[in-house]
């Protein structure tokens, strides 16, 4: 459901197409059509709005650059969610020890604040999703495909550029991972 | 099996709506872009000069745009901490991409042909990969770096250009994808795969017989380095490098709250506790932990701090210099009046940035902080001496005076060896001047000659790799780490044949004292802090429990009635300080006898079962046979016992590395 945009374009191939021969209309449309795509994907991978924004923006410019090298052979949603990731991931890592570090600090800030409960909250789909976030990229991605994006396995493959196989293994990696990551403190006592 | 997270409940979240102005400047820009794109696709093909030319007004005006726009600053808190400079960033993207010409695709297509690929992570270079040479922007070229650096390099199907290209960057390449996820920049993971942290290989304390072997001395060690380079591996998902694992500076990286003696005629009291051991049933341990006194804030002397920073290319990286920069200022605020700070750095030539200055003067010790930009080679030797030259001159007697180095530990000490840095420490350090490390950074951090240097020259040695182990380290325990209230602490034990068989120090390995230089005040050793806690454990076997490793000596009876003063204690605790401002030692003893004996492990006070947990945990990660059998689970249920308050979460974060040491040990 959440992926119904990513999926909608019947005229995204044939948009694509045009707009990678230059036909400044049909790239406007196609972006018109896909920036809260775009945003969404973002903002699932970077975990909050703002940085969402900024990575929309990016991709925004990193498409018009490159739609002339588009091919009609290839699925444009799956470039699509490509070149989110790859943006997305410029990003974090540059950014990536900054940001461990800055929510280290913010986490203890508020560890000591409210005196030992942790920082997580307790929604547990946040608690979750940013669980998800601190996994080994291949098995974040993997699992934000499929479980978040609601992409089939095979198509998750297409775009992470491997073997089905793999996706599958990545997520029961991943949740393999989760069971620890998500089990508080507070469970093993009792 | 149920899960106790549902996947799905990803998919129930609401994303946020894009920020419509954002959203309509991007599609402007975005319609900008396309319309020049269209304009300059008519004149592609030119060199490589114009090319570099070209991507460096690109990378200044990006990165002017970027800067003005605060996208490099937006989202998180970010904004507030970051400090990324400037030169350094563009020099890093024009270095970053001149060291990779060959990498300029036809455009990201290829990502999509899906025909090239084979199965699992390994994709060969989709055909016609390499295309005519044409005007690449940065930001493609980027795109496509790092999609390939997801794949494997692929092994013959190439043309003999594509290799020599793909050689340029042959780390990237094949760089796992835990190294290369974790790279804080994108150079960084090439340079780990290939430097590692050097880190001094030891054996592990071996059981001893008490009948050849009953005295056992080692040298306090407050260092902790060894717990977050523990933590930092399991928080990559690998478990950590046995050798790396110093099991007394996981157990000391805790503070414990043992008791205090009721005067304060010793600087710190002594606990001693008897225990069965928890993953062994027929042996004991003995747990002897230190609690020092606190030095009052109003009565702790005046510092004199020496900061020698490195300020060398290598430190150029956001959790090195940055992160420093931010440690510096927390400790900053824990100064007053009394304290002077000193800066040099090294770097090509060592040079002082600022002369000893008053610690009120926020201002000018910022300024000189903020100042600090990374570049050139390092080299330490210099750097030392200068440090040391500053520390002699804002001298304060009977006060802390200390040379604080922070270095991710790419030391080039030039013409002299390790040896000889060693040397000059052990001769400042008998000025009255110590050394505290701070190590920063991973990938070539010498672990080794970190520990050296802090070990002779009276300090700590401690690995910061998050703004709040720099937290811990520098301000909570500043008191600690700063005001020393015993120097050169030495532990002999000495056990009694006729109740013990055999025994075990677990951690110290690199602290071992020659029997008898427990005595010689000329020897060296640990610090003890204000406020710190020390802990040692020692696994013993009685004599005549099953779990004897040594036979008996066909011999041994008369010797045995000989040493045997009709004691039924275990053994007897010696321990040697020093006040910070003496040369003489003092001694402290206690007999370890049955009384101490608490019968169970729950006897124990929570601080004691805790210290055992992390104890098994860092022997377990050490892969010692004593534990093989011991369950990370029960380390966990053991560890998860003896909380406590945790009022800063360290306890807790000690249960999910032990949950993830679990994981990845399977």
């Amino acid at each position: 459901m959440a992926a119904s945009a990513a999926h909608a374009g019947d005229g995204d191939q044939q948009l694509a197409a045009r707009a990678s021969a230059g036909d400044r209309h049909a790239f406007a449309r196609l972006m018109e059509r896909h920036y809260d795509t775009i945003h969404r994907i973002a903002w699932r991978w970077c975990g909050n709005a703002t940085d969402a924004d900024d990575v929309a923006q990016d991709v925004a410019i990193k498409l018009a650059r490159t739609i002339s090298g588009w091919r009609a052979e290839a699925s444009f949603t799956t470039w699509l969610y490509r070149i989110v990731l790859n943006t997305v991931r410029d990003r974090q890592r540059a950014f990536a020890s900054e940001r461990r570090r800055v929510e280290a600090f913010a986490v203890q800030a508020m560890v000591e604040a409210q005196g030992g409960e942790g920082a997580d909250g307790d929604d547990p789909a946040m608690r979750l999703w940013s669980a998800v976030g601190s996994l080994p990229e291949r098995q974040r991605d993997a699992v934000m495909l499929v479980h978040g994006e609601g992409l089939s396995h095979d198509e998750a493959a297409g775009v992470m550029g491997v073997s089905e196989g793999t996706v599958s293994f990545h997520i029961h990696e991943a949740k393999k991972k989760l069971r620890v990551l998500m089990k508080t403190p507070e469970d093993e006592l009792s | 099996m149920t899960d106790e997270f549902n996947l799905d409940s990803l998919k129930t979240m609401t994303p946020p709506q894009p920020d419509a102005r954002k959203r309509d400047i991007a599609l402007r820009e975005a319609m900008a872009v396309f319309d020049d794109e269209k304009k300059c696709s008519a004149t592609q093909g030119s060199g490589f000069g114009v090319r570099l030319m070209a991507k460096l007004q690109w990378s200044w005006s990006k990165t002017m745009t970027a800067l003005t726009k605060g996208r490099l600053m937006s989202g998180t808190a970010i904004a507030g901490i970051l400090a990324v400079p400037l030169a350094g960033y563009l020099a890093f993207m024009v270095m970053n991409d001149g060291a990779r010409p060959g990498l300029m695709g036809s455009g990201p297509m290829q990502f999509a042909s899906d025909e090239t690929r084979n199965s699992d992570d390994i994709i060969a270079a989709p055909k016609g990969y390499l295309p005519e040479p044409r005007v690449v922007r940065e930001a493609e070229e980027r795109d496509q770096a790092t999609a390939l650096a997801d794949y494997a390099a692929p092994p013959a199907p190439l043309p003999s250009g594509a290799a020599q290209r793909l050689r340029s960057e042959p780390s990237m390449l094949g760089a796992p994808q835990a190294l290369v996820g974790d790279g804080s920049m994108r150079l960084s993971p090439s340079v780990e795969r290939l430097v590692r942290d050097r880190v001094e290989a030891f054996e592990t304390n071996g059981i001893r017989s008490v009948l050849q072997d009953p005295v056992s001395t080692f040298s306090i060690d407050v260092d902790t380095a060894s717990y977050a380079l523990m933590r930092r591996a399991l928080m990559e998902g690998r478990l950590p490098d046995p050798d790396s694992v110093r099991v007394e500076e996981l157990i000391n990286y805790f503070s414990y709250a043992y008791p205090l003696p009721a005067t304060r005629e010793t600087p710190f009291g002594v606990n001693v506790a008897v225990a069965p051991t928890p993953w062994n049933a027929d042996t004991k341990l003995v747990h002897i932990g230190i609690q020092g006194f606190d030095v009052e804030p109003e009565t702790r002397p005046a510092a004199n701090l020496v900061f020698l920073i490195d300020v060398s290319g290598s430190m150029d990286q956001p959790d090195k210099l940055p992160l420093l920069k931010n440690a510096f200022r927390l400790l900053l605020d824990r100064l007053d009046e009394r304290d002077t700070i000193s800066i040099v750095t090294y770097a090509g030539n060592a040079g002082t940035v600022l002369e000893p200055t008053k610690a009120t003067e926020r201002e000018t010790i910022l300024e000189a902080i903020d100042g600090l930009e990374p570049g050139g080679s390092t080299a330490g030797a210099a750097g030392i001496e200068e440090a040391y030259r500053l520390a002699r001159k804002g001298m304060v007697e009977g006060g802390v005076n200390r040379v604080m180095l922070a270095t991710d530990g790419d030391f080039n000490v030039g013409a002299s060896s390790d040896d000889e840095l060693k040397r000059m420490i052990e001769e400042r350090r008998d000025d009255g001047i110590f050394l505290s490390v701070f190590g920063f950074g991973k990938g070539n951090y010498n672990d080794q000659l970190m520990q050296v240097l802090a070990q002779n020259g009276n300090g700590t040695a401690a690995y910061i790799d998050t703004l709040a182990e720099a937290q811990k380290t520098l301000v909570e325990e500043a008191g600690s780490t700063l005001f020393p209230i015993a120097k050169d602490v030495k532990i002999q034990v000495e056990f009694n044949p006729a109740t013990v068989a055999e025994y075990r120090l677990i951690g110290y390995e690199t602290r071992a004292l020659r029997n008898e230089d427990f005595n010689n005040d000329r020897v060296d050793a640990g610090d003890i802090g204000s406020g710190h806690s020390v802990t040692a454990i020692y696994e013993i076997t009685p004599v005549g429990s099953p779990a004897v490793m040594n036979d008996p000596l066909r011999y041994g009876e008369a010797q045995e009635t000989a040493t045997d003063g009709g004691s039924d204690e275990y053994a007897f605790l010696k321990l040697r300080y020093k006040l910070p401002d003496e040369t003489d030692s003092h001694l402290m003893t206690t007999p370890i006898g049955p009384e101490l004996d608490r019968g169970s492990i729950a006897g124990l006070s929570t601080d004691a079962r805790f210290s055992i947990a992390v104890a098994a945990f860092g022997q377990k990660l050490r892969e010692t046979d004593a534990v093989a059998d011991y369950s990370w689970d029960a380390i966990r249920e053991l560890a998860a016992g003896a909380r406590g308050e945790d009022p800063f979460g360290y306890r807790s974060e000690f249960l999910r590395l032990v949950g993830l040491a679990d994981v990845l040990d399977r």
